[in-house]
């Protein structure tokens, strides 16, 4: 699954280590989010979503 | 320090608390009533265990973002990709540990030493959960 994590994280102009802080994750973890390493939760997408103000949709995309 | 490193280090001292209290009692148990060095290899081992647990934690409260998975897993303080690596870690232990005591089993049958079959069961799923833990943890996959 394909997202948009990194585009949004770094047009806010946050660190990995920020946005972990954030979202109440691993700065691990969000390098594998970005990376598409790892697939989220559906309660930590909802989280991602919710933080940059969009849609789950708008977010993350199927391949 | 931070709000979250003090609530690491608070469950952190109560688990170490608790873990210390089994340690002791059952060192104490299997002194009295188990045989032969059951008593002091369960002390060297859970002590081994705490030792590597308070060090995990030092490293988890001082700063998290250079932590392990598996130091956030064992710290109890992981998220959920965390989690997710101790589960498939444990998942292959599990697996693997099944035609492994089969094997040992077998050997024992086949007379070989009780006592070296078992420390090379207990040491060869000890490996296995490092290298699934690791392999999991830079896989990161769902």
């Amino acid at each position: 699954m394909r997202n948009e994590i990194r585009r949004l994280r770094e047009e806010r102009g946050l660190s990995q280590a920020s946005l972990g802080t954030a979202l109440e994750v691993s700065r691990q973890t969000v390098n594998s989010l970005e990376t598409g390493r790892y697939d989220p939760s559906l309660p930590l997408a909802f989280t991602i979503a919710r933080y940059f103000g969009l849609t789950i949709e708008e977010i993350f995309h199927v391949d | 320090m931070s709000t979250k490193a003090q609530v690491t280090i608070t469950k952190a001292v109560g688990g170490f608390l608790a873990s210390s209290i089994v340690l002791v009692t059952g060192t104490l148990l299997l002194v009295r009533f188990g045989p032969g060095n059951m008593g002091k290899g369960f002390a060297v081992g859970g002590a081994a265990a705490l030792i590597v647990f308070a060090f995990a934690v030092w490293r988890v409260a001082r700063r998290p973002t250079d932590a392990s998975s598996f130091e956030r897993s064992f710290t109890g303080v992981g998220d959920e990709r965390d989690r997710r690596v101790a589960e498939k870690a444990s998942a292959v232990v599990g697996l693997v540990s099944i035609p492994a005591t089969g094997v040992a089993a077998v050997a024992v049958a086949m007379e070989a030493s009780a006592d070296v079959v078992l420390a090379v069961l207990l040491f060869g799923l000890i490996a296995v959960a490092v290298v699934s833990e690791i392999g999991a943890a830079r896989r990161s996959s769902s």
